[in-house]
């Protein structure tokens, strides 16, 4: 089945079986490694992607969700003005350790500040619940996520 | 397998008709996708998370109406639903986690029917109704009366969850409580969920409602509960005679997330809490 979708912001066709998980999708067929498999049961958000917005595990959606949809990954935040100011902020905090979970914590925590961007440690700790961290201890991830919270507010 | 998208419901219908295989609907995926691999090789998909009918929240004849494909952020978002029921908004914000909120249908969450599920306890004390199509048939039914066993329910061969009707006035002037206990705060699977209502006038219980998930083969009401409870006042309720009544009421297992024992105690804790009582 042919399927359309926006992906980082530039349209795509894929002509695939529709019950393809969205994380192959991306890895396999348009080779974006940065969202990365954990545990493919949607319980670490290493796989975290937006889907017309919001996040989701791409691990278990599948292909046919996206579907005239908009997708936008670690890679399309990464370029984006909210994904500079995070990825700084994990650098200034030294948050990130063996690095594997980060894509996801940085799309979960794009959302947090497009959507609401208050800097207050409870909220940010409900938006990043689905994402896992096996090295930090965390403490350090909402540390970041605050400053660029804080940040975001002054500029 | 055979993957269909249908342009509506009519279109649904006649696919589902001329279909011989196993049919499964695929609405958020967050079930189907992990028990791909028990599905057998000839079944049936029907996505049905396109279709908008299906994800209204609505009022009709004095109910919410949420529509089988609304997903959980749909739900926890809903200005409407915070307005009329923020108990039953409130206590799914423990659902998951965003990424799966922003997926997993209330539909979906009903018919794959875990023990476990976290909104079951919810519509059997807000005397929920589910609304059920097929091809020419539409019936509206008691959500208590829904499930029949473990992974049975009172659903048709190509029938469809449409909607789940919940009284507008379900929770008014009701003391409510809803505690699910899991291993962690994050993306808590249930271990036991207690959820319940009730009203009391003159210490005298007048009204009570209590519904426990996780501990029996499905979610159910705890009636003999409620029957020993109502127009009792609280401090007539004996601890042994509570404790003997749920001990026939639920049949927790041992699993690997907890053991029988530990269940039953916790569940006749939170009751406990649920009625403020301290014996
Ligand atoms: C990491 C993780 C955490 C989870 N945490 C929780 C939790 O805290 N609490 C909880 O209760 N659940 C939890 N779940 C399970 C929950 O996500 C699912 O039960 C979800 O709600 C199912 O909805 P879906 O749209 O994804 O269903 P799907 O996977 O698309 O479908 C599930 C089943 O329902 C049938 N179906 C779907 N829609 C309809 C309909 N309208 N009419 C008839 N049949 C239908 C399908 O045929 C299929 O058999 C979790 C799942 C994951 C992966
Ligand atoms: S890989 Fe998707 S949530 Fe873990
Ligand atoms: S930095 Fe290693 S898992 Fe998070």
């Amino acid at each position: 089945m042919k399927i359309k979708f926006i992906l980082n912001k530039n349209e795509v066709e894929i002509d695939a079986n529709p019950m393809t998980r969205l994380i192959d999708v991306l890895r396999e067929h348009f080779q974006l490694l940065g969202t990365k498999e954990g545990c493919g049961e949607g319980e670490c958000g290493a796989c975290t992607i937006l889907l017309n917005d919001k996040p989701v595990a791409s691990c278990i959606a599948n292909l046919i969700h996206a579907e005239n949809g908009v997708i936008l990954t670690a890679e399309g935040i990464a370029k984006t003005k909210i994904g500079t100011l995070l990825i700084d902020c994990f650098d200034e905090t030294n948050a990130v350790q063996c690095g594997f979970c980060f894509p996801g914590f940085l799309v979960s925590s794009y959302h947090y500040l497009k959507t609401d961007g208050e800097p207050n440690l409870e909220k940010i700790k409900i938006a990043l619940s689905g994402n896992i961290c096996r090295c930090t201890g965390y403490q350090k991830i909402f540390d970041s996520v605050l400053m660029a919270c804080e940040k975001l507010d002054l500029s | 397998m055979i993957f269909y998208r249908p342009n509506n419901l009519k279109n649904l219908f006649e696919l589902l008709e001329n279909s011989n295989a196993t049919n499964y609907f695929l609405a958020g995926g967050t079930d189907i996708n992990l028990q791909t691999k028990n599905i057998p090789k000839n079944v049936n998909i029907f996505y049905i998370s396109h279709l908008n009918v299906l994800r209204n929240i609505t009022e009709i004849n004095g109910h919410i109406s949420i529509g089988s494909t609304a997903t959980f952020s749909d739900i926890l978002h809903s200005d409407y639903l915070a307005k009329h029921l923020p108990f039953f908004q409130n206590s799914l914000k423990f659902f998951a986690s965003p990424i799966i909120q922003n997926l997993a249908t209330i539909g979906g969450n009903i018919v794959n029917g875990s023990p476990t599920n976290d909104v079951s306890p919810l519509l059997l004390i807000l005397d929920a109704k589910l609304e059920l199509i097929s091809k020419n048939n539409s019936r509206i039914i008691p959500f208590n009366s829904f499930y029949r066993g473990y992974k049975e329910f009172d659903l048709q061969k190509n029938e469809l969850v449409k909607a789940i009707l919940i009284p507008k006035n379900a929770e008014n002037n009701l003391e409510t409580f809803y505690q699910k206990v899991g291993a962690r705060n994050s993306l808590t699977i249930s271990k036991i969920t207690v959820a319940g209502l009730k009203f009391i006038e003159n210490n005298r219980i007048k009204k009570i409602k209590i519904a426990v998930g996780s501990v029996n083969e499905y979610p159910r009401r705890l009636v003999n509960l409620e029957n020993y409870l109502i127009t009792k006042r609280i401090n007539e309720i004996k601890k042994d005679e509570l404790t003997k009544i749920i001990a026939v009421e639920i049949t927790p297992i041992s699993d690997f997330r907890s053991d029988q024992n530990y269940r039953f105690v916790v569940c006749l804790n939170l009751i406990e809490k649920f009625l403020g009582i301290n014996f």
